[in-house]
């Protein structure tokens, strides 16, 4: 179990852990995570700014709501077609009183971003990883739970059930009574955007894939988990179904105060998403570049049209071009 | 709303109201008309179309079988007999009364339906396990094998020898021909279901259990379902074989019918018979296939009655199950997912619930605002 929370208010922690701020309010009004004690100041990018290095746990006081300690993932280890997909990934996400945070992990395709997410859920056969340690909360994974949700990019309703049967699996698996669940069920119908009088009872065939997905977020969020991890949920969906998903997930992962690891390989997502953001070079994946970006504050379509935006996309878009050309 | 638009780019080309009035592309390549590529047709040329694939059948039999002293026949009628012959109404009526054609066919049906039914009752179960664990279908499979390959016809004397004349005989034979298949489809229905709706199902907190009765089974019944009815025809080719002796006191079903007609050089039983086997399998197969579409109407479409009446049946088996075992109510759950977070949780969503929890909104003064 846990360590009872801190008495004092979420913001006095904060600025307990912060030596100074690195931005002027102007450009910069609404950073909320904690900042590195970095020797040298971190550089600005565009909303951002560049962390000199992955955060390490002796930077935070709480206990991270996700540590990993050198962890390495080898496939078919010591065999002749051993293939090592992520290498000596060191990172710490702490823990925000009350809020919780939205972790973007970047990178080109193949450079183990799954193999990271799955770790964290206790999937095999990424899990257990070959070396290193994987801790959610201070404590080892030992398997999946549902206190770390997934939604996986391809739409994985379950077809024989309802959207309704679908978004309350989880409460029915528990045991939770039938009226109940579904009145809980119904409200996050609505809240996921769908309509409970006409789409509640039908099945996921019927469903466009944005739907399909709205379902999925439903059924992770409805159990409240302490971690979501999403594997590309919106990779198949064309850009104006994606960009309403996006929105509908800034406004939902807000109330439910989850730390929530999203991977993409789309830069503009990550920036709109992310209050950090990993990139990741390729295989075997370790981990480059850590950057915080101010939360999103307008709908995706507004907050792509901004200066600042723009500049922190083309930014990392550098960077990754950069690692692709094996520069770095 | 955004404040201004965005400016256009370089040159936007008007859309084209009228035709330019250009020459269509010379020679075009045909692909209408009576040889039209894969194109569907009407439901009523697929009827015409079927009454004379039928109707050329029959006038070829009676051509080969026509021609009035026997000898001027093409065919011979000890080979084959002509549609006049075949269908006589006497031929018919001594069929239908004096060889009890209704009653042996029935108990046939029963006899599948015994031996098929065992094979599914057992070899549906046994596929899902071999399915879920590795092991079991390794420690399985070389049986599998085996009963998969095996001349079926070289289970009747073994199935005598084991089973005597009488219908367990039958029921045996009907099962062991059919099980291996039933248990291997039904294995390889599980296995086709895509990791990720484990993976998912365990990201949800379902236990092993949970997951293969409410998971993968559910989820490979429509496949299952689908073999069963297609290896429930190829039983039905099987009543031949399992009726080669006729029990003392029962009915010997049409195999024995044919069997008889046979030793008594009597054709025209015999070729009705062959007619009536395909006819009534596909009569079952259409029934089975309602039931099928009726069942699951997430993979085929439709109402789905029968999908409603299970869903009542779950229900009333979880209402059931309630009064042994209580249910949790959705205060507890949140509740205990309250306690379990590491800091307090403060939730829009479930205020009006939570009063319970005792721990929300409790710390922050500033709730993290949304978006405007």
């Amino acid at each position: 179990m846990s360590s009872a929370p801190d008495p004092s208010s979420p913001a006095a922690r904060v600025s307990a852990m912060l030596p100074h701020e690195l931005q002027p309010a102007t450009t910069l009004p609404s950073v909320t995570a904690p900042e590195v004690t970095a020797p040298v100041p971190a550089q600005p990018v565009g909303m951002g700014a560049v962390l000199e290095h992955p955060h390490t746990r002796a930077e935070f006081s709480v206990p991270p709501v996700v540590q990993f300690k050198n962890v390495t993932k080898t496939y078919n280890f010591g065999e002749s077609n051993a293939y090592t997909a992520i290498r000596d990934i060191n990172f710490v996400v702490p823990d925000l009183p009350d809020k919780g945070e939205f972790v973007c992990i970047l990178g080109p395709s193949g450079c183990g971003k799954s193999t990271i997410l799955r770790l964290i859920a206790g999937l095999e056969p990424q899990h257990p990883a070959t070396t290193g340690e994987v801790l959610v909360l201070n404590r080892p994974v030992a398997g999946p739970g549902a206190d770390r949700g997934m939604v996986f990019q391809d739409y994985t309703s379950f077809d024989h059930r309802t959207v309704l049967d679908n978004i309350v699996f989880g409460l029915e698996c528990l045991g939770v009574r039938r009226s109940e669940r579904y009145a809980r069920g119904r409200e996050w119908v609505k809240q996921v955007g769908l309509n409970t009088a006409t789409d509640a009872d039908k099945y996921p065939h019927e469903l466009s894939g944005g739907m399909r997905q709205r379902v999925a977020i439903a059924r992770t969020l409805i159990l409240k988990p302490r971690i979501i991890l999403m594997d590309e949920p919106f990779g198949a969906l064309d850009p104006v179904t994606r960009m309403n998903m996006q929105d509908l997930l800034v406004k939902l992962w807000r109330d439910v105060q989850a730390t929530v690891f999203f991977i993409t390989h789309s830069i503009e997502e990550a920036v709109f998403l992310g209050d950090r953001v990993y990139i990741m070079s390729n295989a075997p994946g370790t981990i480059l570049q850590e950057l915080e970006i101010r939360p999103a504050d307008k709908p995706a379509k507004e907050m792509q049209r901004e200066p600042r935006f723009q500049e922190t996309v083309a930014y990392l878009r550098d960077q990754i071009s950069q690692l692709e050309m094996g520069k770095d | 709303m955004p404040d201004k638009l965005a400016s256009p780019p370089d040159r936007i080309i008007p859309v084209r109201k009228k035709s330019s009035g250009l020459a269509a592309p010379a020679q075009p390549v045909t692909t209408g008309g009576f040889w039209a590529l894969r194109k569907d047709i009407s439901a009523a040329a697929m009827i015409f179309w079927g009454l004379a694939g039928i109707a050329t059948v029959f006038a070829s039999w009676w051509l080969l079988t026509w021609g009035d002293p026997a000898e001027t026949r093409f065919l011979s009628p000890a080979v084959l007999p002509s549609p006049g012959e075949t269908f006589a109404v006497e031929q018919l009526r001594e069929l239908w009364f004096d060889r009890y054609l209704l009653r042996n066919t029935l108990s046939s049906l029963q006899r599948l339906l015994l031996g098929f039914g065992l094979s599914a009752l057992i070899g549906v179960p046994v596929g899902v396990f071999c399915g879920c664990f590795s092991w079991i279908r390794a420690l399985l499979n070389p049986l599998l094998i085996f009963g998969r390959n095996i001349p079926v016809a070289a289970l009747i004397p073994l199935t005598m020898l084991m089973f005597g004349y009488g219908e367990q005989q039958k029921t045996m034979f009907l099962f062991i021909a059919s099980v291996a298949f039933v248990i291997s489809d039904t294995a390889n229905a599980i296995g086709d279901i895509s990791q990720r709706y484990v993976d998912t199902a365990y990201t949800l907190g379902l236990s092993r259990r949970q997951i293969v009765l409410k998971v993968l089974f559910p989820l490979a019944l429509p496949s299952i379902f689908n073999s069963l009815r297609l290896l429930f025809g190829l039983a039905f080719g099987y009543i031949m074989l399992a009726e080669q002796i006729k029990g003392p006191g029962d009915y010997g079903g049409i195999g024995d019918i044919i069997n008889q007609s046979q030793k008594r050089s009597l054709r025209e039983p015999i070729l009705l018979i062959l007619m009536l086997i395909p006819i009534i399998a596909v009569i079952i197969d259409r029934i089975l296939f309602a039931i099928q579409k009726s069942l699951f109407p997430y993979q085929y479409g439709g109402g789905g009655t029968l999908n409603h009446l299970v869903n009542g049946a779950l229900r009333l088996g979880e209402d059931m199950k309630s009064l042994v075992a209580p249910r949790i109510a959705i205060a507890d759950f949140d509740a205990q997912r309250a306690a379990t977070a590491l800091t307090p949780t403060h939730s829009v969503l479930d205020a009006p619930a939570s009063n319970g929890a005792g721990t929300s909104g409790a710390i922050s003064a500033a709730p993290p605002e949304g978006k405007t």
